[in-house]
């Protein structure tokens, strides 16, 4: 009977059944979907990828994630703190070179007006970008012989490790000349090496200055037996292009060390067989430099494009009718002198630094024509270019009889050539490398090699950057500051 | 027979129709009084079986119904006390009706994942009613609560329309919203920045809009502020900034009630800064120059071997006499109209009930061009499909459209450059185009600020659904099983134009960035309750599971080289594309929570919380972490011990302890990544971060002690906590050494102290023809670095300027960093700084310490006034102790200096920037004594980063003065109640700042490491407002 009374009951429902049951069907519903994922994985739940990233892990498994690594070094140069603009600019900001504009900004003022503290903005930003490129070199250094992959090639893989290690050395020279004592090889004031990939614990302290040369050397040297001037990626070969570290960019660099290291006949050996390759040469028209991409005088030239741009443009230039706030970097009306001196009345670089059409409030500065083109923005780094070379053999040479190599530079730059009639003070080669390098972060570290500081900066001026006051307090002191800072 | 039947009948019918046609003249009349036999004046009176028969009471709280009936019940409700049901029959229909003791004793407060009866609860909980909010013409919920809560700091960060408000509970900013139980975002709801510096790059995000901006508050019903870790624990992993609770308005049985609500007002800027004419500017000059020649005079080697004192005394150029005199504060700053209009509907029967609401909202900016308007839809529905199951639905939809100011906070914004702009600079030439600010004296500007805000036009538009659906089966007598299941979606665009006229685009012909931003964010609930009384003892338990999950992306496109005279800003009519993105994140949680309740004749109250949540940010070995929380109550007044006395009617004493914990660290940090980037046209990657596999959930131990106290019959009422919280394993971006590649790694270090102590006090003074209450609130909040992995680590607010704060063991967050400024030397009217090292300069390295960006006390004080039909309130609030760091300050305090503005010919045509009116309180002569120093042309005599830009930071000020008529009808046949209102917001400010408002902060002050912050942020406005409000 119940079951009876209950099937009638089911079968023919009342309203308020009918309600009542399609309110438990609701419910029930609920419920099961409530359990279902509930009861579904939690852990599945919660684990997420980026979409937007690799993980670490994911990295270095074969030649193409190697490849990606060796594109991404090279990104790391670019950063706007390192060669995207702002280090060759603020080591010739804080010279004779050149002055500050912008807002009042502290840390800018300090480098144009010589007077640097250890909690400058712009110094603490390039000491991490630089070593961030380390970092980067040093993760390539550490997986590129571990990699199995057939599509590999040895040539490749040394040419890629090659590469590697001289951005790591370059990374490392750059730090040298900017906080360690590089002009002597007795002072303990060098700086911190990373040689392998750092915890975020570590704590590296400086190194001496001769250590410093001695690993930077190393690097270097190891990576001439590894990098080709030639791209193994295409069958058949065909030559590396400037804008990637060649066998020639190696040499270059090493003479450009052993140059500051004062080991002259290293540099010189360096610096011929550089321009004795018969792949550079020095331009026709020295503004085809600046304006044409990868010119025959670039032996590493870092490239920019209008989606990937660099800071030189707006910060040296950055409208024709610019104030001075909105100019970073000015060029010194030091400079302006400079190349109004008799000796350099046709000299042609002259014509790459503007102190006439700006705005009265930039005057008695200028502005430098190196990076000019306001609508891309895409100027290259110039990190080593041929007339360096002519300049680092120069420097080498007594100048009785003055060297040719000098007169080769000046007289492509529409000035005549030293004959052994003129009288030298030997100030010649640093003035030479004045009036090619300028804006392009060679003059204050020009300065110090030379021990000219304080005689042209100011007696109160010091030959190195000061360590950021945040990596001193970050490594709880063990980084030594540099004395009077 | 058959006839007397029949006149019988009709005269029935008859008699029965004139009874149904005279059946409103039986008559209920009484007098309606409280519990002290005080009238009630205006309390509602309705017929139970038809809602549409009431009226009011009068003057002496006597009411006069007709009822068609000759015996019922009338229904008497008045705002703050329970409503009461008092049958009438033959024979009693003069009833004397005393309404229930204060409603406080029955007032139940929401609590996360239910309610509670007020008298039960023992977390630290502040609660303010929508009746509260609803007079109260706001457009941001936050605003609401401005001043009246203890333990709640809000502040205006900023005056931009549709700005978020910084909310800090307990010293701890950004707290968790719950709106209708969905846990919102509480970030910027923008997809890029608006502010850069000349070269182009970001500076910052400019000012965020709130996420909780799309919230109608007229919608709103309650908000709860849940301080103390017993009542925030159930929310656990996000709750350690404490936890704001919104619940909106819901359908009622009975008459379908309408209430059309608007308001129309208009915004000026409060304290405008006073910039010096052109005359006193000239002056100003002038007075350098004469003051620089005397130095010069005493010593011809004051300004270096080559000065030149020509400059000093060459006649200023023909340009500086043009009789230009421009006000930029009046050219870029207006009188702004803001209007709401709110129309709502709520009603429906015992089973099925609703509330409907519409709004638009329309604020105009006191900044020339920028705009917030909002339309905001809302439906919420509740069925009763039986006593046993019933179902409903919250349903939000807000589009929103914004015309941003750009560069509010950077120094190349509208407001920043009109701080300082030379007021012979005419805005427009004479044949009607924009002047070309750098012919003009100031070399501040980086644009005519005028241009920037007309030819720099910028859109957020907000699409923003809120949805939840939600069944309820209730079983086994004490059991209730609640399943919502809710998304909130958000679809937003942004759209830059920077058209050629701007000096940012005039190289390249225009340019445009067009931005777009989806995020879903679903969650499901799964609550089941079990409450059970027996005799004394009282049950309630409390357990559930959560899934939540969020999916969002982004793109943005950015073009340059716009035809000309076209009118098109959309990146298609672009010549070039100059960069693209694209990336989409996520995150997922799940939570398990429980709470068990359990009080003894609600004396003896006990509570234990927990959550439990497992979340995709960490590492799969530490995804998961539990949030337990314990709290006790005693109400010592209800003990038979407790002497019975007149003045101490009521006391309960609360202690509670917890645990809370914070994600909010974005999505993957536990990852290390390597992200993609391109060289030389080549595709690759390039390591991103470090990262800590280890990062686990900073969590947030919170003490608390405190009193809920009740003098003389509750005519006083209120309650007083003590606090300590300790953040420990912090989640942030940690300072390590580059020489690891990166600067800082996200991972958990230090612990931070929060102790302080909130107390206040609401009164009922009077309650006869007058009421009038008054209520007072005070806060104090000590705020401590206990450790840091690395000690003394300076941060800046911008980053481009020198260190502003430092993060130091035994200081608080948000310290000043800079030089000490000791004064103006009265002989010579040098500025002095205090050379700290000794070295004879003064530069950065003589920083210290200067000020801090919190406050140590803070509150407010209400009062409303009620007699007859009028009512007036007032409601203030004040903070104490805190400084801010003018940093915009050392441009209008520049003092005639020139950044060499001079010709070859030593002819001055351009100085720093126009000064203020507070530098004529400058120094003049040997022997004033004041703060400002000398006017100078070579020298700079103000240091920015230092404590001459540092300024006392305390403010008093009346928030709202509101005054209202009631107009209430004899029946409520027609329309139930008229209310015309007029309000100000903001008239009085009390404070020392130079600035436009103590209380701006140009970061948005949502980062307490970098609070405390004035760069010339958009600034805060003073509103005069009038509107109605009709119920019928």
């Amino acid at each position: 009977m119940k079951t009876f009374n209950s099937n009638k009951i089911n079968s023919v429902p009342s309203v308020k059944n009918l309600c009542s049951l399609c309110g438990k069907t609701f419910f029930l519903s609920f419920f099961i979907l409530t359990i279902l994922i509930s009861f579904s994985s939690c852990k599945k739940f919660l684990s997420k990828t980026s979409p937007n990233d690799v993980a670490d892990e994911n990295m270095f498994q074969d030649a193409a994630s190697l490849e990606s690594a060796r594109i991404g070094l090279y990104n790391t140069l670019q950063d706007v703190n390192y060669y995207g603009g702002y280090f060759p600019l603020m080591v010739d900001a804080h010279s004779d070179n050149g002055q500050t504009g912008g807002y009042d900004s502290p840390a800018l003022d300090e480098l144009g007006n010589k007077t640097l503290t250890s909690s400058n903005l712009y110094i603490e930003n390039t000491w991490i970008e630089i070593y961030n490129t380390i970092y980067t070199a040093n993760q390539i250094i550490e997986h590129v012989d571990g990699i199995e992959d057939p599509t590999l090639s040895d040539e490749l893989r040394n040419d890629i490790h090659g590469e590697a290690l001289t951005i790591r050395a370059l990374a490392h020279f750059d730090l040298l000349r900017m906080f360690g004592e590089h002009w002597d090889l007795t002072s303990t004031y060098g700086i911190p090496i990373v040689d392998h990939i750092a915890t975020p614990e570590e704590i590296i302290g400086r190194s001496t200055v001769s250590a410093t040369y001695d690993f930077i050397i190393g690097d270097l040297t190891a990576a001439l037996d590894l990098v080709s001037n030639d791209d193994y990626r295409y069958d058949p070969v065909v030559p590396k292009g400037h804008q990637y570290i060649t066998n020639d960019a190696v040499k270059a660099l090493l003479a450009r060390v052993y140059q500051y290291k004062k080991d002259y006949a290293n540099a010189s050996e360096f610096a011929s067989e550089v321009i004795n390759s018969g792949n550079f040469s020095l331009a026709s028209n020295v503004s085809d430099v600046y304006t044409t991409k990868l010119s025959s005088e670039s032996i590493f030239e870092l490239t920019f494009s209008s989606l990937d741009r660099s800071q030189y443009n707006a910060a040296t230039y950055a409208r024709p009718d610019a104030l001075r706030s909105e100019v970073l970097f000015l060029a010194n009306e030091n400079l302006k002198e400079f190349f109004a001196q008799p000796d350099r009345t046709n000299d042609s670089r002259a014509a790459l630094v503007d102190f006439v059409n700006n705005d009265l409030s930039i005057e008695p500065d200028g502005r430098t024509q190196k990076y000019r083109g306001e609508d891309f923005q895409d100027n290259s780094a110039y990190i080593i270019r041929l007339p360096e070379m002519f300049l680092i053999e120069a420097e080498g040479s007594s100048f009785y009889p003055p060297p040719e190599s000098i007169n080769i530079l000046r007289m492509a730059r529409g000035l005549p050539a030293y004959t052994p009639q003129d009288v030298f003070d030997g100030n010649e080669v640093i003035n030479e490398r004045r009036a090619e390098l300028n804006f392009e972060g060679h003059r204050f570290f020009d300065l110090a090699h030379w021990g000219k500081v304080q005689e042209v900066l100011g007696a109160d001026v010091k030959s190195v950057f000061p360590i950021p006051l945040r990596e001193v307090t970050a490594s709880g002191g063990v980084l030594e500051q540099y004395p009077g800072y | 027979m058959k006839r007397t039947t029949i006149t019988k009948l009709l005269i029935f019918v008859l008699l029965f129709i004139t009874a149904q046609s005279f059946a409103q003249n039986y008559t209920v009349t009484g007098k309606v009084t409280d519990a002290n036999n005080v009238e009630l004046i205006g309390a509602t009176v309705r017929l139970k079986s038809d809602a549409s028969i009431g009226t009011n009471t009068d003057e002496e709280g006597e009411f006069n119904l007709k009822v068609p009936e000759i015996s019922g019940a009338l229904i008497f409700t008045y705002v703050g006390y329970a409503d009461k049901e008092v049958a009438f029959s033959v024979g009693n229909m003069f009833l004397k009706v005393a309404m229930g003791a204060d409603r406080e004793l029955e007032e139940v407060i929401v609590v996360g994942y239910g309610v509670q009866r007020k008298s039960d609860v023992i977390g630290a909980i502040s609660t303010i009613k929508g009746d509260k909010i609803e007079d109260q013409p706001v457009s941001n919920v936050a605003s609401s609560i401005q001043g009246k809560v203890s333990g709640i700091n809000v502040s205006n960060a900023s005056g931009t329309p549709g700005a978020s408000l910084l909310v800090s509970i307990r010293g701890l900013s950004n707290p968790l919203y719950v709106v209708e139980g969905i846990p919102l975002i509480s970030e910027s709801n923008s997809a890029i920045a608006t502010s850069y510096d000349t070269q182009g790059n970001v500076t910052g995000s400019g000012q965020s809009i709130s996420s909780i901006s799309d919230i109608n508050p007229d919608d709103i019903a309650s908000v709860e502020i849940l301080k103390d870790a017993s009542s925030t624990a159930i929310y656990g992993a996000r709750a350690s900034n404490g936890v704001v609770l919104i619940t909106t308005k819901r359908g009622q049985a009975g008459k379908t009630k309408f209430n059309l609500n608007y308001y129309t007002g208009v915004q000026s800027v409060l304290h405008p800064i006073h910039f010096l004419n052109s005359d006193q500017f000239v002056a100003l000059e002038e007075e350098a120059r004469q003051n620089d020649l005397n130095v010069y005079n005493n010593d011809n080697m004051a300004f270096g071997p080559d000065f030149n004192p020509a400059v000093l005394t060459n006649p200023l150029p023909d340009t500086w006499h043009t009789g230009v005199n421009t006000d930029w504060m009046n050219e870029i700053f207006r009188a702004a109209p803001i209007n709401d209009v709110d129309f709502s509907m709520r009603g429906g029967s015992e089973k099925t009930k609703f509330f409907f609401g519409t709004s638009y909202f329309d604020q105009q900016g006191t900044v020339i061009e920028s705009y917030y308007k909002r339309f905001n839809t809302r439906l919420n529905f509740d069925h009763e499909i039986n006593d046993h199951i019933s179902f409903g639905t919250n349903l939000s939809i807000t589009y929103s459209r914004n015309r941003r100011s750009f560069n509010d906070d950077v120094y190349t914004g509208i407001v920043t450059n009109a701080i300082g702009a030379s007021p012979l600079m005419p805005v427009y030439n004479e044949d009607g185009t924009y002047s070309d600010f750098t012919q003009y004296q100031a070399s501040w500007l980086s644009d005519n600020p005028v241009k920037s805000a007309h030819e720099i036009i910028g859109y957020t538009n907000t699409y923003r659904l809120l949805g939840t659906v939600f069944g309820q089966i209730k079983f086994a007598k004490n059991f209730a099983f609640k399943s919502s299941w809710s998304a909130d979606y958000t679809y937003l665009t942004d759209n830059q134009y920077f058209s050629p006229l701007t000096v940012d685009a005039e190289n390249v012909g225009g340019k445009a960035t067009d931005a777009n931003f989806n995020q879903l964010i679903w969650l499901g609930e799964n609550i089941l309750t079990y409450d059970k009384k027996l005799g004394d003892h009282h049950v309630n338990l409390v357990g559930g599971f959560t899934l939540q999950e969020s999916q969002s992306a982004s793109q943005s496109i950015s073009g340059q080289g716009f035809p000309e005279g076209s009118g098109l800003q959309l990146v298609s009519s672009a010549a070039n594309i100059t960069g693209g993105s694209s990336t989409a994140t996520g995150w997922s949680l799940v939570s398990f929570l429980g709470r068990v309740t359990y009080d003894y004749k609600s004396k003896y109250l006990f509570e234990v919380s927990a959550r439990s949540d497992g979340s995709s940010r960490f590492s799969p070995s530490n995804q998961f972490a539990f949030f337990p929380a314990v709290a006790g109550g005693w109400r010592i007044s209800s003990e038979d011990f407790f002497p019975k006395n007149e003045v101490l009617t009521g006391l309960k004493l609360r202690a509670s302890y917890g645990l809370t914990g914070d994600q909010e660290i974005g999505d993957f940090q536990y990852v290390k990544f390597w992200y993609p980037i391109t060289y030389d046209g080549q595709p690759g990657l390039a390591p991103r971060n470090l990262s800590d596999p280890n990062l686990k959930w900073q969590t947030n131990k919170m003490i608390d002690f405190g009193f809920d106290y009740e003098l003389f019959g509750a005519r006083l009422s209120g309650s007083f906590d003590y606090y300590k919280g300790n953040k420990t394993d912090l989640l942030s971006e940690d300072v390590i050494p580059g020489t690891s590649g990166f600067g800082t790694i996200t991972r958990n270090y230090g612990n931070i102290e929060n102790k302080g102590w909130e107390f206040n006090v609401d009164a009922t003074v009077l309650r006869s023809a007058v009421t009038w209450d008054i209520g007072a609130n005070i806060s104090y909040l000590h705020n401590e670095i206990i450790s840091l992995s690395t000690d003394g680590v300076l941060v800046s607010a911008y980053n481009d300027l020198a260190p502003t704060h430092i993060l130091q063991e035994g200081e608080a967050l948000g310290t000043f960093w800079g030089v000490k400024y000791l004064g103006v030397d009265p002989e010579t009217g040098d500025p002095l700084y205090e050379d700290l090292n000794n070295d004879g300069t003064i530069d950065d390295n003589d920083a210290q310490i200067i000020g801090k960006a919190t406050p140590d006390y803070y509150g407010g004080f209400y009062t409303d006034l009620k007699w007859k039909n009028w009512d007036l309130s007032l409601s203030s609030s004040f903070s104490i102790g805190n400084d801010v760091y003018n940093l915009i300050r050392g441009e209008y305090e520049s003092l005639g200096w020139s950044d060499q503005g001079w010709d070859e010919n030593n002819v001055l045509y351009q100085v720093y920037a126009n000064n203020s009116d507070i530098v004529n309180n400058r120094w003049q002569q040997p022997g004033d004594q004041t703060d400002i120093p000398r006017a100078s042309l070579i020298n700079l005599n103000v240091y920015q980063n230092s404590s001459q830009t540092i300024e006392n930071g305390s403010f008093f000020r009346i928030r709202t003065i509101l005054l209202g008529y009631t107009i209430k009808p004899k029946t409520t046949k027609n329309f139930n109640s008229i209310r015309i209102y007029a309000q100000v917001q903001n008239p009085f400010l009390f404070s020392g700042y130079s600035g436009f408002d103590p209380e701006v902060s140009s970061n948005g002050g949502d980062q307490p490491s970098t609070a405390g912050i004035d760069y010339a942020a958009y600034p805060s406005a003073r509103t005069f407002m009038g509107g109605f409000s009709f119920n019928f």
